[in-house]
């Protein structure tokens, strides 16, 4: 089993993947760059070790910097988290070539996800369905035009290294082709260094399903359950919820029957999601893996019971999974909300200081709230906008609703603009009580509260 | 007349989408900040020569930080 565990990492994951730890008597280092060295997690640490300056490319990119500090703390084992380096194959070799272990999926499986296309082609091979399109990245416009002529508009051009929710245009018809294309490859050059894209026909209102995932050095692959995450700004989520509201038994045996044979056909090891899409029509598509621990997981630890990265650790040790699929029971209903510093109309970003923190009270049967804030505490600039999230469980989708309301409603963090207002607006809306989500959910709630020009009323904090 | 263009918002300096002596006309984008991994766009308040560039990619930039200086 492992003795001493490198987080290389920043945020609210940091203290999750030590509480792990915890339970094992697994020392923990945390890094940190400059722009962190406030951080409360850095004192729970057993070590804690400056990577350099705020700059991410200088510090928690840093591949360079975190083997120093590796080998600095004698550590044998690396985290990777989530974001930053954690899906960086020349990360995980590294880690391995300094002679630690790497608690993410092996760097084989990290090359493949690279590149989408490739991954649409494993799946398609593996007879799991995929969005259709392309399985090749397109080199000139009139494989782009060839494919419409064939199937239509409207598509989707999406770069094959892209991600964050960036490099993604929807094109609508002949006219719209040059502008994307060349709007594409020039973010694609310019963020990921890779201008190459792909084609896929464009999914209506699709809803966001993926089905979290663990798997040993054994064979063994088990599945823990769906989360939907459709309701997004920016393509980035902003409320988790499992089980999905649409995925019925039939639904969830299939997706789990495509998720197995993916991880199989990947030689996965360790933590990870499938990602799927769910058309208005209820069929399902792949469409991306996830090598990592998601942001959302807590969602599938409170309906399982399982803890996913003790899993993760576990795995990297080595050791088989103790649990088998039948073993899995999905209980009740768990919501996630993301609690970012952000302006809760426009979704601009709020960085600062936190002048004011009250948590609301915590009953550890139906509440749980990971985060990396405290009173006084800097928000810097330089990072994701995740400030916490708060997770809740009910007997059943609404109560869960019920419970995270009530916690958002008590969370109080002044000084800095945060999306809890947003998140009410979304949880208390009649369309995400039905159960009636999409991707475009947010956008189409907002047109909706400025058509009828209502302000929303935001509880008293 | 010497008008300097401040960051407005505080992040990293994502690029600098002008050259020193680029003549630049009012509501032009000359810069882009990465604040909290969005980007955020800069722009002048008045026509003008771009004559001098203070930032690079890169840069941790605050709120009120000078970027480019323009002769209006």
């Amino acid at each position: 089993m492992i003795k001493k565990l490198l987080i290389a990492n920043r945020g609210e994951i940091v203290p999750r993947v030590m509480r792990a730890c915890q339970n094992f008597g697994i020392k923990t280092v945390a890094v940190y760059s400059d722009a962190d060295k406030g951080m409360y997690y850095l004192k729970q640490a057993d070590e804690a070790i400056n990577i350099g300056p705020a700059n991410p490319i200088k510090s928690y990119l840093n591949i360079e910097a975190i083997i120093d500090a590796l080998k600095k703390s004698g550590a044998d084992a690396v985290h990777p988290g989530y974001g930053f380096l954690s899906e960086n194959a020349a990360f995980a070799e590294a880690v391995s070539a300094s002679g630690a272990v790497w608690a993410g999926p092996p760097p084989g499986v990290l090359k493949a996800i690279d590149s989408k296309c490739y991954c649409r082609k494993i799946a398609a091979d593996a007879g799991v369905p995929v969005v259709p399109g392309t399985v090749k990245t397109i080199s000139d416009l009139d494989e782009i035009y060839k494919f419409t002529n064939q199937y239509g508009y409207p598509i989707v051009l999406k770069l094959d290294k892209g991600g964050g929710g960036k490099g993604i245009e929807l094109v609508e018809d002949d006219d719209q082709v040059i502008g994307a294309f060349e709007r594409l490859s020039r973010i694609g050059l310019l963020a990921f260094g890779h201008p190459e894209c792909y084609i896929e026909k464009l999914i209506a209102n699709p809803r966001h399903v993926e089905v979290q995932f663990v798997a040993d050095s054994f064979g063994n692959c088990v599945c823990l359950g769906e989360r939907e995450c459709s309701i997004q700004r920016r393509y980035q989520k902003i409320i988790e919820e499992s089980p999905s509201p649409v995925v019925r038994d039939q639904d969830r045996s299939a997706l789990y029957d495509y998720t197995r044979k993916l991880s199989l056909a990947m030689g996965y090891e360790g933590a990870g999601t499938m990602e799927f899409l769910r058309s208005e029509d209820g069929a399902f598509y792949f469409m991306e893996v996830n090598a990592r621990l998601q942001v959302e997981h807590p969602v599938t630890e409170f309906l399982t019971g399982v803890d996913i990265v003790k899993k993760q650790l576990t795995i990297a040790s080595g050791i088989k999974l103790d649990i088998s699929q039948e073993q899995v029971e999905l209980k009740g209903h768990a919501i996630e909300a993301r609690v970012y510093a952000e302006d809760p109309l426009s979704f601009t970003p709020s960085p600062g200081t936190i002048n004011k923190l009250v948590f609301p009270k915590i009953d550890n049967s139906i509440l749980r709230i990971d985060h990396a804030i405290e009173e006084g505490g800097s928000v810097p600039p330089y990072y994701d906008p995740l400030l916490a999230k708060v997770i809740a469980w009910g007997n059943d989708r609404l109560e869960a609703i019920r419970h995270l309301r009530n916690a958002l409603i008590h969370f109080q963090i002044d000084g800095i603009k945060t999306t809890i207002p947003a998140n009410l607006l979304i949880l208390g809306s009649e369309k995400f009580a039905d159960g009636n989500l999409s991707t475009g959910f947010i956008e189409e709630l907002y047109a909706e509260v400025r058509e009828n020009s209502l302000r929303p009323l935001w509880p008293c904090m | 007349m010497e008008v300097t263009v401040k960051a407005h918002m505080p992040g990293l300096v994502a690029r600098v989408v002008v050259n020193e002596g680029d003549k630049v006309t009012a509501g032009q984008e000359v810069a882009v900040i990465n604040c909290m991994k969005t980007e955020i766009h800069v722009f002048v308040e008045s026509d003008g020569v771009v004559k001098e560039i203070l930032v690079k990619e890169w840069d941790e930039i605050e709120i009120g930080s000078p970027m480019i200086v323009l002769e209006a």
